[in-house]
């Protein structure tokens, strides 16, 4: 292949700025952060107590040794045993991750699925009252914080009507031997409605705002007006010729939000206790669990880092214009 | 003459005023620009004010618990009193409330200080004792002002018999009371430390105990006129002591201080207690069915031989006595109590907050830092990220890469985590939110400012331009630039709006600057309290005006892109 050289180089650069971040994050948790063995000791441990738990989690030892032993074991992707739940990191991460990915890809599957499409039909409806409405509701569902439209939502929802549960991805005490059983049931779904419609409400602006403003400017450029000149039908120059040549902007963003969607909401999280890796990484940040927190970081970095080089590929095929070097 | 150079100064204005939303974007945005200038005048209170207020409540006893009833008066009642037919209630500022036949009647008496006991006889014989060494007896149904000298405060009282009574008060003052000559004995206390003596009570063996600061406790016998100190096996401050016919006994106090004795050779003893909030009033009967009243709305029940257990109360209001006849039962205050959770109303539009701060005020003051966060960030994230993807999609190469992998860097950080740590790195303060908002926002600037750029470059207006000779500045900023305006405009309304919404974020994860007043940080509060839920008015108005600024200035961006952007104006 003849960019094979430039995607290997990039591989490389997004290795690279994945091994910045995981340098950066370890100096500035273990430096900045309070010492963990401060946080989880709290009931009056003994300094030899004290000493010996540090031991344990390997603090004792000096910071570059802590630091080429994290990178040995990050490279084998043993992440090593978090200080809170004192389990393994590996093991807690895919679970949240997972509870993140199906609420967000969800969310982001309604959002553009509706938002697109709109987004284009806006466009040739331009000037009209439909124009104005459908980019006031984009809009006005973009500018409200998602914390506060899942507090209205679950007190409209949850507390008055009682149709939806507000908290948690399953009834309580629920069993479940692994993560399909888990989600493939209907109640796990009835769990969905709420946070997924305010994640995607907040989302569908983005779409159909870059769709409709992309689409006018294509309207302008002349093979639009060739396609006209042809003669052919309105719906096959919106849909065929103009459409597929403004979803480039959009394709960027998707790619953008699903890459930022491992690190999910989460305030959406928060508010709704949606036990995903987003509100598992302020927990972590806050009890100074470095394996924990270190992991959650690299796998969101990975997603967006991975995804953003996606889009630079997929720039050149979308657009022969931009030409990979 | 309007030079040309000026109109084309203002034909974006105009522009602007002929797209309808674009003009009630900028009528918004000015209104709470003015909210935020003037948010000392339009705020009717500061916004950290705690709102009290003092009310005669009265909460009555039942089966679902203790619920309030019709408020007596505005200011708060003291102490109470009752005989067959008839019950009085003393409370501040002279205020006596007689009921017969069921209503409450708010009677004349010849004073203005503060009542703070009362005493009745089957009889009629009515006493009434308060502040400033207030003396009040009944005669037929007037009230005779009894002068006593005394500038300090009396707080209870007790019939010895049908024509004396015992006064305690403030300085361990302790008064006999003759009616059959109005005449007053000061009585030598044992203890003569100073203490206040807060109640006392006729015991059933003709003696009258008395309770007061500290746990003291002391005797007085009429017969042998005496007074003798005894102990009850507490040192905490006794606010109120009552006396069952059989002589069941209870003292209550200070922390939940719960002293019972059973019947009257029973010895004092100390119950457990559900609240150590301060008490101010007990009853008990024979069989050991008691109640307890206190501060914040406090009530504590006891059944016989059982524990004492906290009962359902529907108000924090500040309870001072306990009436019972064979009505039932009723509690009464308050003090200055704190108004929480007040729905909205004509003196609090938005109502008021878990710690009684006016919400409306509140809300006014969120506006300055959203404005400040939101205009600030995106100005630092705009000439960042412009420039930034205006160079790096201009030269690409070693540069581009440079930039990018830095985007990339930077993009690999999630924004509220980040904001957590800079937080705890330094202290919360609006510079970390401003400074966590710009960092973390330039990316999607830079980036989508380098696509376009990365197609604008290949096009043959800049391959003209670089064949005319133009320098790359001049090609990135004068012939570049102008074509990704359209873009840089959306992207600054759209990150003022974002920078709104990130600094609501932190303020709403607690991760604010402490002791400031922001939207965000009122749904903090309220999610916090827990009592959001229930309190609607509470979720409601933060989350309007985010909703409202941010909407206003995207609404802006719209017209902001014809403007920059004449072919999106041409068609049509």
């Amino acid at each position: 292949m003849r960019n094979s050289g430039y995607l290997i180089r990039r591989f490389l650069q997004a290795l690279l700025a994945l091994f910045i971040i995981a340098t950066l994050l370890f100096f500035l948790f273990r430096l900045g952060l309070p010492d963990p063995t401060a946080v989880l000791v709290s009931e009056g441990l003994s300094p030899e107590q004290r000493a010996d738990v540090r031991r344990q989690f390997g603090l004792d030892l000096p910071l570059w040794n802590q630091y080429l032993i994290f990178l040995q074991n990050t490279v084998t992707g043993d992440f090593g045993t978090s200080f809170h739940y004192r389990a393994p990191v590996s093991e807690i991460i895919w679970e949240r991750l997972g509870n993140t990915l199906v609420l967000m890809l969800a969310a982001i599957f309604v959002s553009y699925g509706i938002g697109v499409p709109l987004g284009a039909w806006l466009s040739w409806r331009r000037g009209t009252s439909a124009d104005s409405w459908g980019i006031f509701f984009g809009l006005m569902f973009r500018s409200a914080p998602m914390f506060w439209t899942g507090m209205i939502a679950i007190l409209v929802f949850g507390v008055w009507l009682e149709w939806l549960p507000t908290s948690g991805m399953r009834t309580l005490p629920y069993e479940a031997s692994g993560f399909w059983d888990k989600i493939l049931t209907l109640d796990f779904l009835h769990h969905l409605i709420l946070p997924a419609m305010i994640v995607a409400m907040f989302y569908l602006g983005s779409p159909l705002l870059i769709m409709r403003n992309t689409m006018l400017e294509v309207y302008g450029e002349d093979f639009i007006e060739m396609a006209r000149a042809k003669g052919l039908p309105e719906r096959s120059v919106l849909f065929r010729h103009a459409a597929r040549n403004a979803l480039l902007p959009v394709v960027t963003q998707l790619a953008v939000t699903i890459g930022l969607a491992a690190g999910g909401q989460v305030v959406v999280e928060v508010v709704f206790s949606w036990p995903g890796l987003g509100r598992e990484i302020l927990n972590a940040v806050r009890t100074s669990d470095f394996p924990l927190a270190q992991a959650c970081f690299l796998i969101m970095a990975t997603f967006v880092i991975f995804l953003n080089l996606l889009v630079d590929i997929l720039y050149s095929t979308l657009d022969p214009r931009v030409r990979l070097s | 003459m309007i030079s040309p150079a000026l109109k084309e100064a203002f034909a974006p204005l105009r522009l602007m005023l002929q797209d309808r939303l674009a003009v009630v974007g900028l009528v918004v945005l000015t209104l709470i620009f003015c909210m935020a200038l003037f948010a000392p005048l339009i705020a009717p209170q500061d916004p950290f004010a705690i709102n009290e207020d003092e009310d005669g409540s009265v909460l009555m006893r039942t089966n679902d618990g203790w619920i309030l009833q019709p408020s007596l008066g505005l200011v708060a009642l003291n102490d109470t009193a009752s005989r067959s037919g008839e019950d009085l209630i003393v409370g501040r500022k002279g205020s006596l409330w007689i009921r017969t036949a069921d209503r409450w009647e708010l009677t004349d008496v010849p004073v203005t200080a503060d009542l703070n006991g009362i005493a009745l006889t089957d009889a009629g014989a009515a006493i009434i004792v308060g502040s400033e060494g207030t003396l009040l007896l009944r005669n037929g149904s007037d009230w005779e002002v009894i002068a006593t000298n005394l500038a300090l405060s009396l707080n209870a009282v007790a019939w010895l018999d049908d024509t004396a009574a015992l006064i305690v008060g403030e300085d361990e003052t302790i008064l006999r009371f003759d009616t059959t000559d109005n005449s007053l004995t000061p009585l030598v206390s044992p203890l003569n430390r100073g203490m206040a003596l807060n109640a006392v009570a006729l015991d059933i063996d003709g003696s009258a105990l008395v309770v007061g600061e500290r746990g003291v406790a002391m005797r007085y016998v009429p017969a042998a006129e005496t007074i003798e100190l005894v102990r009850l096996g507490s040192s905490r401050g006794l606010e109120d002591l009552h006396i069952s016919p059989s002589g069941t006994a209870l003292a209550i106090g200070e922390r939940g201080t719960l002293i019972r004795r059973d019947g009257a050779d029973g010895r004092w003893t100390v119950d457990k207690t559900p609240d150590s909030r301060g008490l101010m009033a007990g009853w008990i009967n024979d069989e050991g069915k008691g109640f307890a009243v206190g501060r914040n709305g406090i009530v504590m029940e006891r059944a016989p031989e059982q524990d004492w257990v906290l009962a359902d109360t529907e108000s924090e209001r500040h309870l001072r006595t306990i009436l019972v006849n064979d009505d039932g039962v009723l509690a009464l205050g308050s003090d200055k109590f704190v108004i929480r959770f007040a729905p909205p109303s004509a003196q609090h539009w938005f109502g008021t907050d878990h710690l009684g701060r006016d919400l409306f005020s509140r809300s006014m003051y969120g506006s300055r830092i959203a404005l400040l966060v939101g205009f600030l960030g995106a100005t630092l994230v705009m000439i960042i990220g412009t420039n930034v993807g205006l160079v790096a999609g201009y030269y690409r190469g070693k540069t581009d890469t440079i930039l990018m992998r830095t985007v990339d860097v930077m993009y690999g950080i999630p924004f509220e985590p980040f904001a957590l740590i800079l937080v705890l790195l330094f202290t919360p303060s609006l510079g970390i939110v401003i400074l966590a908002v710009s960092l973390l926002t330039w990316r999607t600037t830079a980036r989508l400012i380098r696509a376009q750029v990365l197609s604008l470059r290949e096009r043959p207006f800049v391959k003209a331009a670089r064949v005319a000779g133009a320098s790359d500045l001049r090609i990135m900023y004068l012939h570049i630039l102008p074509n990704v305006m359209p873009l840089v405009f959306l992207e600054l309304a759209i990150t003022v709006g974002v920078a709104i919404i990130a600094e609501a974020t932190l303020s709403f994860l607690g991760l604010g600057p402490p002791q400031s007043v922001s939207w965000g940080g009122i749904l903090h509060d309220a999610r916090l309290s827990g009592a959001w839920r229930t309190a609607w008015w509470w979720n409601l108005p933060p989350g309007i005006f985010i909703m409202m600024t941010v909407l206003s200035v995207f609404f802006i961006s719209r017209s902001l892109e014809l403007v920059a952007n004449p072919r999106l104006r041409a068609r049509k």
